[in-house]
């Protein structure tokens, strides 16, 4: 999908009309953001608020998001114990310490995979 | 970085930090446009063109100093702290371009590895085939490290980008609170008169239509229509320069006069 913001109350504007104009072309719609279908109308749309506003307009193509192929399972079971501990006050760091779950610098250094 | 410019009009070609052109003449809406425009182009073949930094937000307010300018001069001092965005586009495009010759190389690889393979199997001479191939590897590796440069560059400007929109953002959040600001100011101002403008639209003479929305003009008084506002605005505000009324609200001026107790020129109805 594409990923639209603006960075001004006149492209906000202009994102929300084009929002109200083309609601087959939305798949969301943020305060000031939307997400567009992706389709070459959408893109076409995206384009034209980056011609009137320039740099206020920010365009970023998303792609769905597939917990079982982007990420090994023990990033998963990690997710899942850590939200499951017993003591809500213990930071990742100090859950993950001495357990098989991965350490949080070793999970900011690792790409998601394709 | 430097700050050097090039100006060219036509043949005439003028570098420095500062330059004149006045005696080229060319009009000023155009030189600003060179200078904002980044894609313009630059080639010898275009009449006029300017070689210069990139203009950043606040440019738009004060690019341009004529008399016959309007200046928004908070707007504009909202802009002073905006740094110019990198260029993303030139990045984007650049990368777009490399990403393609080294998947055109790669197939072109991959072809006559399979064109020497058949031929080593037919037992035929490769030689030449051999010497396409070493060449086209050459050149793969070579669009491979473009295109490694043309990624960091990108995501150089993306970095940087952020530094620009982080600014942005808090200027969109000023102005958001500025009008937000402006519209409780108002509304306390509005209210202090409300009830007399209400009164003014309850007696305004003629047929108070209701405005485009179609909702009763006793219920609220602001969805009236235009010339109706108008007069209950100036019979509530203490008008002393003369209202030129282009409308058949009123038998006579004097009565308009009266009404709005404001001086009073009558002219015909415009269409």
């Amino acid at each position: 999908m594409l990923l639209v913001v603006t960075y001004s109350r006149a492209a906000r504007g202009t994102l929300r009309n084009v929002c109200r104009t083309h609601e087959g072309s939305v798949v969301r719609r943020f305060g000031r953001a939307a997400l567009l279908a992706e389709t070459e109308f959408a893109a076409f749309q995206a384009l034209r608020l980056r011609e009137k506003h320039g740099e206020d307009v920010q365009i970023e193509r998303t792609r769905p998001f597939n917990e079982f192929e982007t990420v090994d399972a023990e990033v998963r079971e990690a997710a899942r114990a850590y939200e499951n501990r017993e003591r809500p006050s213990v930071p990742y760091s100090n859950f993950a310490a001495g357990t098989d779950f991965p350490d949080p610098e070793r999970l900011r250094e690792r790409d998601l995979s394709r | 970085m430097s700050d050097r410019l090039t100006v060219r009009v036509g043949d005439e070609r003028r570098r420095g930090r500062a330059v004149d052109c006045s005696d080229l003449s060319p009009a000023a809406d155009r030189v600003v446009a060179a200078v904002r425009d980044e894609t313009a182009d630059r080639s010898d073949s275009a009449p006029l063109s300017v070689t210069c930094p990139t203009a950043g937000p606040v440019h738009d307010h004060v690019g341009l100093v004529s008399p016959s300018m309007t200046l928004r001069t908070r707007t504009a001092l909202a802009d002073v702290d905006v740094p110019a965005a990198p260029d993303l586009e030139r990045a984007r495009r650049r990368l777009a371009g490399t990403e393609s010759a080294v998947d055109e190389c790669r197939e072109r690889v991959a072809t006559l590895r399979g064109r020497i393979q058949a031929r080593r199997e037919d037992g035929r001479e490769t030689t030449g085939l051999e010497g396409e191939l070493a060449e086209a590897t050459a050149e793969l590796s070579e669009h491979e490290t473009e295109r490694a440069a043309a990624r960091e560059a990108l995501s150089m400007a993306r970095r940087e980008a952020r530094a620009s929109r982080d600014a942005r953002e808090r200027r969109r959040r000023l102005e958001d609170r500025l009008a937000n600001l402006k519209r409780t100011a108002r509304d306390h101002l509005v209210e202090a008169v409300r009830d007399r403008y209400a009164a003014a639209v309850t007696a305004a003479p003629g047929e108070a239509r209701p405005a485009d929305d179609g909702s009763p003009a006793d219920a609220d008084p602001f969805a009236v229509d235009d010339v109706t506002a108008a007069l209950a605005v100036a019979r509530v505000a203490d008008v002393r320069a003369p209202v030129v009324l282009a409308c058949d609200r009123f038998a006579d001026p004097a009565a308009a006069a009266a009404w709005l107790d404001a001086p009073v020129i009558r002219v015909s109805p415009s269409a």
